[in-house]
């Protein structure tokens, strides 16, 4: 039987914790820590936010993690913490007293990162999401009332299969109101084509100039959108004829949760690094301090050693990010950046360097400030940090005949699996589509296009795609993008999907 | 500074997440003929089984080649071409499931599940045992209750002293508030009076008792009210048992996979008998040219050279009948498992003819054609035996989902022409419907 949590302890050592995050430098807040049975936990890792609208997907990552909760019982080594205003974050009852101690100094540096980097200050930037949330379940489950169960759920599934197709760019706003958009191109083409007071601008006068630019403020006139469109719920949501206000009420909610999510999404390597970092460091001072026991250090080290296994054929953020970390400090307390360091080419030499810069501190925290995933993995995932962790491309082979997997090391050279993790990085896993034409075959028809001309996508999530645009454009929907290295069209009318080569124009 | 505990609140997960079952179990419905198919199945017995189930998730725009392996960033020991692990195969490809591009998860579903799938899939309500042909076995009497009258070689002494005391502390407790006097001259004076109230009323209210008795020692005070017998009643008892035939053809001609499909289709028989009668009971029979009684692994198992005589078997079915399974008391299916190859279909026709006379529920005929289906299911010619039956019953021949059906009209006899895996459903569909396993009810 566990003990049951001794409260007060706890408060006592999370106020010790604030007072040297304080001491260390941190960015801090007040943090509400809630004290909750496991379920309560199991449904915030897998509903996203403390309280969200019901759907099925939710309800399956509850399942699996419950499954997994049930079957092994030794508490939970997961932190749930969101980047609210205050930030929230949880405990669970029934965990060691260690483990909670483990979170909270875990939660101090994420609650840190949230606070220092730009990418998450982005985050808390687009809404209330913390309220906006918790009143969208509730309006949410009057809409199933009053308009169905399946109806609604139709429309979250679709919201769902584009939620993630937002601009590339975190900081880039783009215009979804079509007039300020076309206004302002056609301005920015007018201007360009004013005559100068320049000599070369003085001589163009009037004939072919002139009768391109009027081709091409006729074309941004009648084009829709005018400009190519990332954010395809914000759009849809807004411009479909199909929609009702209740349905674009859910799209707008799950496109703003999705936004507020997305820079999370590109630092999560550096963000549990960071907190990883952290809780190493806040464990050890409060042993030091005989805030802790023996035996409570015992239950730590275990976790630790769970939570930052070796990972044969998966990307451990919690083990590479902490190692990213000491390899950053390492590196900028031993003076190993600069000119002079990365010219040198005596590999002695560079592995005894150490000016004793001693900037280290200062870089990781610059770092958490400043950086994405992409960008440190970039700056930082050198040959010798790759080498270090024993960094491998794995691939999977299946046998045809038995159906059985076969894994194995495929590539250890350092630049191509640096390539791999910056390529990734990049995009996130999010395919850059836009709208492309939103009045394509002068009927309506929405058309995409996908940019990346060297990525195929996978069939059947493709037109499954397809399919849940369909269901909330109304009008057919068509996509651009490659199979086999060829440009080709696949579209869905409602029928079924076809894919045709891209027509030569 | 804020740590605290928050107001609980209800569990949201677990409506969701029935919600996520509920659209699995529309895909497996979808899925059914496929499903009740796979070898783990059959093989896993009763109760819960392990079937790949497609752990569904929203469609997005994301990379893969359908047909690329997977690949990603590891961490560890060793050199390029070092295996790493394997994964065993999720079933043969075409499999239940098996599509490139989804997460698959083995899911637990109990066998009962899936059953309910099928009869829903056939627009048949749960079952209740009541349906069934209860059959009534008188065993003699049997002591059932107490009444308050009977012959008295039937008196329940027990339960009869039981009503004496009862009154006996009823009568005390009256004789003590009625007088005011205390309980030890009550007592004596209830004990004087053996048991009557009236007579220990009268001695309490004319004379002065003095205690006699020194502790109160309670005893039965019997009224005719009191007595109690024991109730008889004739001792039947409403059996629903069920006992499955199976006879199979071993001769030279019948593979490993027809034996797999004739296991399969006996599987859901029984499932399906197991649940609306009490008690199942399978016999197996194999055959060529002479039959025997055998145990269910070598049914499974032998496979003999030579021809065929099916009567053998059916005359073997007869006499199990006659000798431990009398249809009076037993529900009897009989299922017949063959290529349809039979050198005597005369006698194999006339035995048949007296397997219906001994009024059984059912005789069913599982027609095996795997590996003849290069034909074009139209050409596949009737067989020896499929003929043979059609010409000396009364039969109804129709195709229903590929699965060539032959249906008695007075006799209950069912016959279906399996040519692969997924007939099974099917075939079992056909079986599954209520006016067959009803029959002569």
């Amino acid at each position: 039987m566990p003990k049951p949590l001794d409260i007060e302890r706890l408060k006592k050592i999370e106020k010790r914790i604030h007072e040297i995050a304080q001491e260390w430098g941190f960015l801090t807040t007040d943090i509400q820590f809630e004290i909750v049975g496991a379920q309560k936990m199991l449904e915030g890792m897998a509903y996203m936010f403390p309280v969200n609208f019901s759907h099925w997907s939710f309800g399956r990552d509850y399942e699996m993690h419950r499954t997994v909760y049930d079957h092994t019982g030794s508490g939970i080594p997961y932190e749930t913490v969101w980047n609210f205003t205050p930030p929230v974050a949880l405990l669970v009852e029934t965990n060691p007293f260690a483990l909670n101690t483990i979170i909270i100094g875990h939660v101090y540096a994420h609650v840190d990162f949230f606070l220092a980097s730009k990418f998450l200050q982005l985050g808390r930037f687009f809404s209330d999401i913390a309220d906006e949330t918790y009143y969208a379940a509730e309006r949410f489950r009057e809409y199933e009332v009053q308009y169905g169960k399946d109806e609604v759920e139709k429309t979250i599934d679709a919201g769902m299969a584009i939620w993630w197709q937002q601009h590339p760019d975190l900081f880039f706003e783009e215009e979804l109101d079509e007039d300020i958009a076309r206004d302002r191109l056609l301005t920015t083409e007018r201007e360009k084509a004013r005559p100068g007071k320049d000599v070369a601008s003085q001589f163009k006068q009037g004939g072919l100039e002139d009768e391109v630019l009027r081709r091409k403020l006729r074309f941004l006139a009648e084009r829709v959108p005018p400009e190519p469109i990332y954010d395809l719920l914000g759009y849809i949501a807004r411009y479909s004829p199909l929609l009702k206000s209740w349905q674009k009420d859910i799209l707008s909610v799950m496109r703003n949760q999705a936004r507020s999510l997305a820079p999370q999404r590109k630092t999560k390597l550096l963000n549990e690094g960071w907190a990883t970092y952290w809780h190493v460091r806040f464990m050890r001072r409060l042993f030091e301090e005989g805030l802790l026991t023996a035996e409570e250090h015992g239950i730590y080290n275990d976790f630790h050693a769970g939570v930052t296994r070796e990972n044969k054929v998966g990307f451990n953020w919690y083990r590479i990010g902490l190692a990213l970390f000491e390899y950053i400090e390492e590196k900028y307390n031993k003076g190993r950046f600069g000119r002079e360091y990365e010219a040198c080419e005596d590999p002695v030499k560079k592995a005894y360097w150490d000016t004793h810069a001693m900037k280290g501190r200062e870089k990781i925290f610059h770092v958490r400030s400043f950086y994405s995933d992409r960008m440190a993995i970039e700056e930082f995932f050198t040959d010798e940090f790759i080498h270090q962790m024993q960094l491998y491309i794995w691939e999977a082979y299946v046998d045809e005949k038995s159906g059985e997997t076969t894994y194995y090391i495929a590539e250890k050279d350092p630049a191509v699996i640096r390539r791999m993790l910056t390529r990734s990085h990049t995009l996130y896993g999010i395919e850059p589509i836009v709208i492309q034409n939103a009045n394509h075959n002068r009927s309506g028809h929405l058309y995409l296009n996908h940019l990346n001309t060297d990525v195929e996508l996978d069939p059947k999530r493709r037109d499954g795609t397809l399919f849940h645009i369909f269901t909330l454009w109304g009008k057919p929907v068509s996509l651009e993008t490659n199979i086999d290295d060829k440009r080709v069209v696949c579209s869905f009318d409602g029928k079924k999907p076809e894919v045709k080569p891209k027509p030569k124009i | 500074m804020s740590i605290f505990v928050p107001e609980p609140t209800s569990e949201r997960g677990r409506g969701d997440a029935k919600r996520h079952r509920d659209k699995q179990k529309e895909v497996l419905k979808e899925n059914l003929p496929k499903v009740i198919a796979e070898e783990s199945i059959i093989t896993g017995g009763q109760g819960k089984v392990k079937i790949p189930i497609r752990r569904l998730s929203i469609p997005d725009f994301r990379p893969g080649k359908s047909d690329g392996g997977d690949v990603g960033v590891g961490q560890g020991d060793g050199a390029e071409g070092e295996i790493l692990g394997k994964r065993p195969g999720k079933g043969k490809p075409g499999q239940a499931g098996e599509e490139p591009g989804e997460d698959y998860i083995d899911t637990e579903i109990e066998i009962a599940e899936i059953l309910e799938l099928m009869f829903e899939d056939l627009g048949l309500p749960s079952l209740e045992e009541k349906q069934v042909k209860e059959l009534v076995v008188e065993l003699g009497w049997k002591i059932r209750g107490t009444s308050k009258s009977g012959p008295w070689p039937l008196l329940n002494t027990k339960r009869t002293v039981q009503e004496g005391m009862k009154r006996f502390w009823f009568l005390f407790e009256a004789l003590k508030s009625e007088t005011g006097i205390g309980e030890l001259i009550c007592f004596s004076a209830l004990k004087k009076a053996d048991g009557i109230f009236s007579e220990a009323l009268l001695l309490l209210q004319n004379a002065v008792l003095l205690p006699i008795e020194t502790e109160v020692v309670p005893f039965p005070i019997l009224h005719t009210d009191d007595l109690r017998f024991h109730n008889i009643q004739p001792d039947v008892q409403y059996q629903s048992q069920a006992v499955v035939i199976a006879m199979m053809d071993v001769s030279g001609s019948m593979s490993q996979e027809k034996k797999y499909l004739a296991r399969s289709m006996l599987f859901w028989l029984v499932r399906f008998l197991e649940k609306i009668y009490e008690k199942v009971v399978i016999r197996f029979i194999i055959h060529h040219t002479n039959a025997k009684n055998v145990e269910e692994d070598v049914f499974f198992k032998t496979g003999e050279s030579g021809g065929t005589y099916c009567y053998t078997a059916y005359e073997l079915a007869g006499s199990l009948i006659d000798t431990e399974y009398p249809p009076a008391q037993w529900n009897v299916y009989a299922w017949h498992f063959s290529d349809g190859e039979d050198f005597s279909t005369d006698r194999t026709v006339e035995e048949l003819k007296k397997l219906f006379a001994r009024k059984i529920n059912m005789f069913g005929y599982g027609e095996l054609r795997v590996g003849e289906t290069w034909r074009l299911l139209h050409s596949l010619s009737d067989s020896e035996l499929f003929t043979a039956f059609s010409k000396a019953f009364a039969v109804e021949k129709t195709e229903v989902d590929g699965v060539r059906v032959m249906t008695g009209t007075d006799e209950p006899l069912l016959g279906i022409v399996i040519t692969r895996k997924e007939h099974i459903f099917p075939a079992i569909k056909q079986f599954l419907k209520k006016d067959r396993w009803m029959t002569h009810a």
